[in-house]
């Protein structure tokens, strides 16, 4: 989904890249504002790691083989705008560093995977969490579906760019696009729900839009016990 | 640590490598934009650009294998995204090849973005391989980029190494336990192997601060810049922009 330079045209680029210089600025105003000087080497611990977890790939049917994007975990650990900020510095290294995604459509790939996959992921994760009931199911379920429409959600972005920039018809890209996603989307979903799962059982603390009290039962007795 | 990957070869010398990562910056990023805003039927135009890029890949010392292996980049996205558009493209008139019939307008976008996506990925190859990385941040910061912004990626810089060899450690510990990857299930091992490097490097992280602020980090990294911009940088940025510029424009 990292978006080559040529693909898009000059307003498609223009308009998403001024978006995404103003998500990323806001961002690193929050960073500077809510957290003290330890956001700096957390917030970049917690790209490295975006970086290195998407070098992990896995088979998806039809011997492609898709990679974690992590955008809602991002936003499920960090909240909207560091998680956003985090998942836009790691497609500004891809695309400096190994010339994945091109330099005048690094503001449609940030726009598409971290204002649309984890901003507006977010705010969706936020409206979804306050309807369900409080409990960790229901938590671990509404990141499972956050993170499904956050894959799903970026791709049909890329693919309505691509189709007003004139380079692929939506009739063709949109559907082949969201096609392929809603089957990455499952896995994404799958694999945040057991990171998250797992970093509740072990570092509760951790995840920063976990902010039920604790109930006896949602943990194990062996967790009770620690 | 046996990986060297995001700014591999960085460390030859050569008249590129020793240019001001602010000139390399801003006369790559000036290339890319000439060339994404060429219109697709200017082909001596993409002659030129790839040439001028040939020679300076040919004067930094790069290996060819190097550059070729980090070209392959964009080759999935134009197969997936544009290599179809030919046989559905309409207008612009067509070609028969055969049984299929090929649409001028069609291949006249397929030519575009693959021209376009090469020449810019060739540039940016240029810029990843001739400076290190540290050294393109503090270039960067120089060119007025927030310094939180520089701060952060410096340390995700170092902080990449650190996971990667984590994460070989565990990918070693689970090939050698049979994991084939051809299964669906087995991808619950992916979630407990991202979960596992979540906490490890965010612990360490908690570790490293701790150290580095006994050791009296107040927030900014001091670092020296040996760059200076001089009469080479200028040159080489004004190459960069008139001599594509030009062949745009002749073409």
């Amino acid at each position: 989904m990292h978006i080559p330079d040529g693909f898009l045209n000059t307003g498609v680029s223009v308009v998403t890249g001024v978006a995404a210089a103003g998500a990323v600025g806001y961002g690193l105003y929050k960073a500077r504002e809510e957290l003290d000087e330890k956001s700096v080497p957390m917030l970049a611990l917690c790209a490295a790691f975006v970086f290195a977890a998407q070098m992990l790939n896995f088979p998806i049917a039809g011997g492609t083989s898709g990679h974690f994007l992590g955008g809602a975990l991002a936003a499920v650990l960090l909240g909207p705008w560091l998680g956003g900020l985090v998942i836009a510095l790691v497609l500004l290294v891809q695309c400096l560093g190994f010339a994945d995604g091109g330099l005048t459509a690094l503001g449609a790939n940030i726009f598409n995977m971290a204002l649309i996959g984890t901003i507006l992921a977010y705010y969706f994760f936020y409206g979804l969490k306050s309807m369900l009931p409080k409990s960790r199911a229901y938590f671990l379920a509404a990141a499972g579906v956050t993170a499904w429409l956050s894959v799903f959600l970026a791709s049909g972005a890329c693919a309505i760019e691509l189709a007003v920039s004139g380079t692929s018809p939506l009739g063709v890209a949109l559907p082949a696009m969201l096609g392929v996603h809603a089957l990455i989307g499952m896995v994404e979903a799958a694999i945040t729900v057991l990171v998250i799962g797992v970093v509740l059982a072990v570092r509760p603390d951790l995840v920063g839009t976990y902010d039920y009290r604790p109930l006896l039962a949602d943990y194990g007795e062996a967790e009770v016990s620690r | 640590m046996k990986h060297v990957f995001l700014d591999e070869y960085s460390d030859l010398s050569s008249p590129v490598h020793q240019l001001d990562p602010r000139a390399k910056l801003v006369g790559l990023v000036a290339f890319i934009i000439i060339c994404v805003s060429t219109p697709p039927d200017r082909y001596a135009a993409f002659a030129a650009y790839l040439g001028l890029e040939l020679v300076l890949v040919l004067i930094s010392r790069l290996p060819w294998r190097h550059v070729l292996k980090r070209l392959l980049v964009v080759l999935p996205f134009i197969l997936v995204v544009a290599a179809f558009l030919p046989f559905f493209g309409k207008g612009g008139g067509s070609y028969n090849l055969g049984p299929l019939t090929v649409s001028a307008h069609g291949l006249l976008v397929l030519w575009n973005v693959a021209a376009k996506s090469t020449v810019s990925v060739l540039a940016v190859i240029l810029l990843s391989s001739t400076t290190p990385f540290p050294e393109l941040l503090k270039g960067m910061e120089k060119l007025k980029v927030p310094v939180l912004l520089t701060t952060i990626l410096s340390f995700m810089y170092r902080y990449v190494f650190v996971l990667m060899d984590e994460l070989q450690r565990m990918r070693r510990a689970r090939d050698s336990r049979g994991w084939s990857g051809k299964w669906f299930w087995q991808g619950k091992v992916i979630g407990h192997m991202i979960a596992a490097l979540f906490l490890r490097s965010y612990e360490r992280g908690e570790r490293v601060y701790a150290a580095m602020l006994a050791r009296g980090y107040e927030g900014n990294a001091r670092a020296i810049y040996l760059y200076d911009f001089g009469i080479m940088e200028a040159g080489f940025v004004s190459m960069l922009a008139l001599f594509p510029l030009a062949a745009r424009l002749i073409s």
